[in-house]
């Protein structure tokens, strides 16, 4: 049991872990109706998509790449979707298939540009960024707004199924499909290695930008699957639709435990790092003196950015002060040959 | 171990909806319970300056009639944080929320589902859909925009001569709206009053002042320039000042008084028309308490609201009255 806690207590996740479980009590205490099932599916509507788009990011993080585009797809799609739906009068799941169809393209590009081309992931996706939100803005004009979804469709962003809203069991599928891809295939653990180290698993035989491809690929879809339920929730499609949203994902992602630069990470811990950002951002907004105050949201950014600054560096410096404690034991055992 | 963290997640999860208990919503909607009512307050964007001085106004009304008050809204124009602002302050219990809605449609559905928790729903500035409100509280209606204006303008020619407008666009729904009362007024009560043309500026300012130069030009015995849409106005004075012919044509528009203060001080627009916002957060704040206490109910034909008197109810509207016009002489007082 003892050893069990220790190495619980080693990963990085584990003080996350803590810090949601104070989250959450803290806010029991000191909200007002934080304890509900209302809260609850509140919780889960408004992170949801930023939610999806984590879980999507982490493989690509995992790979030791990154996508920022992912946000602007959203936007895209969500028009997309619109233009589907209320110009060509397509049938909702016919709509929404070749919606998904359009992610996966999107994801496509951006997974040629660093595959084929081999270029940056960053720079790649920070050109995508503005194509796609100016592909969107190009569409609607940048005024026009999609509206009057039919009520099956916003049933979407509304209903509830088993208590839990049904983006919210959409989400729960995506965790479970992604955290069975990235830990237990050996197609998915080829994403760590790839980051860990790409030579070494091009030497090992791994094929390494087709598994990169994959994960562009994957997010594009799921990005895709976001717009639509951003669409239900909102009930309306506009060009601005998830402006931000692949920074909130980023940092669900890394403060879940996953490297920047790749190699290292579990589905898990980006797990704790949507809930610990979603807990608090809504939480803060149930404290009455912040409610009354009016800076729920603002303090929410504040804390969240401190959060993730505080638990990078708390990693950091544990591994730095174990590294000294090991030196400084194997200084003091006594080494006879030392002469300089 | 990658187990472990999965599982420790689901656990946390598992705990918040293992300690679910049913929403406090017995205080929505309920003030004989000797409880302070708490309004909710959600401007368009928090930091546009109109919807701050919407909120000195409204903190007026909420110090008066001793309730607590909550403004929130989005840093930017955000149609989705309106959303989740709302849906948050539902949970959070509060009385009474009234939106300035950046979305129509889209916020309608958060609005119904507060109703159906017993949260009252008043809209200001911007209306949404007539079923997820009690009361639209608005702040000038077409009529009396456009009957302000052409009386302004007339006031300032002495009742006679050339007057030309420049708008938005030619069609856009609000400004054709003015334009067609306006008119209406011109015909009626201004017989020697002529509008000799109307100019699109697509709400610009740099083009504002192109066309005002252009009429400038074409119709050297032009009294006046009436700018119906907010860039427009400083647009328009620009044009005139640089023309020299400050104070011989004159200018008025539809405009915050912040962004021509310095035209009306110096002479080179007479006249910016806008409702008092401060009244318009100071209303909407009276008008949200008494449909929460029940002495606003819907079908009644006046509101008598604290210290701006009886106001008109237009079916379900809260008419804040007549717009207000800034001059050189009270335009200081007012910091929008």
């Amino acid at each position: 049991m003892n050893t069990f806690l220790k190495r619980l207590l080693a990963r990085p996740e584990a003080i996350l872990f803590f810090v949601l479980v104070a989250e959450i009590v803290f806010f029991s205490v000191a909200g007002r109706n934080f304890n509900t099932s209302d809260n609850v599916a509140n919780i889960v509507r408004h992170s949801a998509e930023i939610g999806m788009l984590a879980l999507v990011m982490m493989p690509i993080i995992l790979t030791g790449g990154i996508d920022l585009s992912v946000g602007s797809l959203l936007g895209l799609c969500a028009v997309i979707f619109g233009v589907f739906t209320h110009e060509w009068k397509m049938a909702m799941p016919l709509a929404a298939a070749l919606t998904l169809g359009v992610g996966a393209m999107a994801g496509g590009v951006n997974a040629a540009l660093i595959t084929v081309l081999r270029l940056p992931p960053l720079i790649v996706t920070l050109g995508t960024f503005s194509l796609f939100r100016g592909l969107a803005e190009a569409i609607t004009k940048g005024t026009m707004t999609y509206r009057d979804f039919s009520p099956e469709f916003i049933a979407l962003g509304r209903e509830r199924w088993m208590g839990l809203p049904l983006q919210g069991w959409l989400f729960i599928l995506i965790a479970i499909g992604i955290a069975v891809l990235v830990h237990r295939t050996t197609f998915g653990r080829a994403f760590r290695a790839i980051g860990f180290s790409p030579e070494g698993s091009r030497y090992a035989g791994l094929p390494v930008q087709r598994r990169i491809a994959f994960t562009y690929v994957l997010a594009g879809i799921v990005a895709a699957l976001a717009a639509i339920v951003f669409t239900a929730r909102l009930r309306q499609a506009r060009a601005d639709a998830g402006t931000g949203y692949e920074l909130q994902a980023i940092t669900a992602v890394v403060l879940g435990g996953t490297s920047i630069f790749g190699g290292v990470g579990t589905v898990g811990g980006t797990l704790l790092g949507i809930a610990s950002v979603a807990v608090l951002t809504t939480g803060l907004k149930l404290i009455p003196a912040i409610a009354l105050a009016g800076i729920g949201s603002e303090l929410g950014s504040l804390l969240t950015g401190a959060l993730l600054i505080l638990a990078l560096a708390g990693g950091t410096l544990a591994k730095s002060l174990a590294v000294r404690r090991s030196r400084r034991q194997s200084h003091a055992a006594p080494k006879p040959t030392i002469t300089t | 171990m990658k187990r472990s963290t999965f599982l420790t997640s689901l656990l946390a999860f598992a705990l918040v909806t293992a300690c679910d208990k049913k929403s406090d919503s017995s205080s929505a909607g309920n003030s004989s319970d000797g409880k302070k009512l708490t309004i909710a307050l959600l401007p368009k964007s928090k930091g546009n300056q109109y919807f701050a001085t919407v909120e000195k106004g409204a903190r007026a009304a909420a110090a008066e009639l001793g309730v607590e008050l909550i403004y929130d809204g989005p840093t930017n124009t955000d149609p989705a944080k309106q959303n989740e602002i709302v849906e948050g302050w539902v949970n959070y219990g509060v009385n009474v929320i009234a939106a300035a809605c950046e979305n129509r449609e889209g916020i309608s559905g958060a609005l119904k589902a507060a109703q159906e928790k017993g949260i009252k729903i008043v809209t200001y500035d911007s209306d949404t859909t007539p079923d997820a409100r009690s009361f639209f509280v608005n702040q000038a209606t077409a009529q009396g925009i456009g009957e302000t204006l052409m009386d302004t303008a007339a006031k300032l020619c002495g009742e006679e001569g050339e007057f030309a407008i420049i708008t938005a666009t030619l069609t856009a729904a609000n400004m054709t709206e003015w334009r067609k009362n306006i008119e209406a007024r011109l015909a009626a009560k201004y017989p020697k009053m002529k509008l000799v043309t109307t100019k699109p500026c697509d709400d610009q300012k740099d083009k504002a002042q192109a066309e005002a130069t252009n009429i400038l030009n074409a119709y050297p015995n032009l009294k006046c320039i009436m700018a119906i849409c907010s860039p427009a106005v400083p647009g328009a004075a620009e044009a005139v000042k640089q023309a020299g012919k400050a104070g011989v044509v004159k200018v008025l528009g539809l405009g915050l008084p912040s962004e021509n203060r310095q035209y009306v001080k110096d002479g080179v627009t007479q006249a910016v028309i806008l409702w008092k916002v401060e009244d318009l957060g100071y209303l909407t704040i009276q008008a949200a308490v008494a449909a929460a206490k029940g002495t606003l109910k819907t079908g009644d034909k006046t509101f008598t609201s604290g210290k701006l008197g009886a106001m008109e109810i237009q079916d379900t509207d809260i008419i804040l009255g007549k717009p207000f016009v800034f001059t050189k002489e009270n335009i200081d007082q007012f910091q929008f």
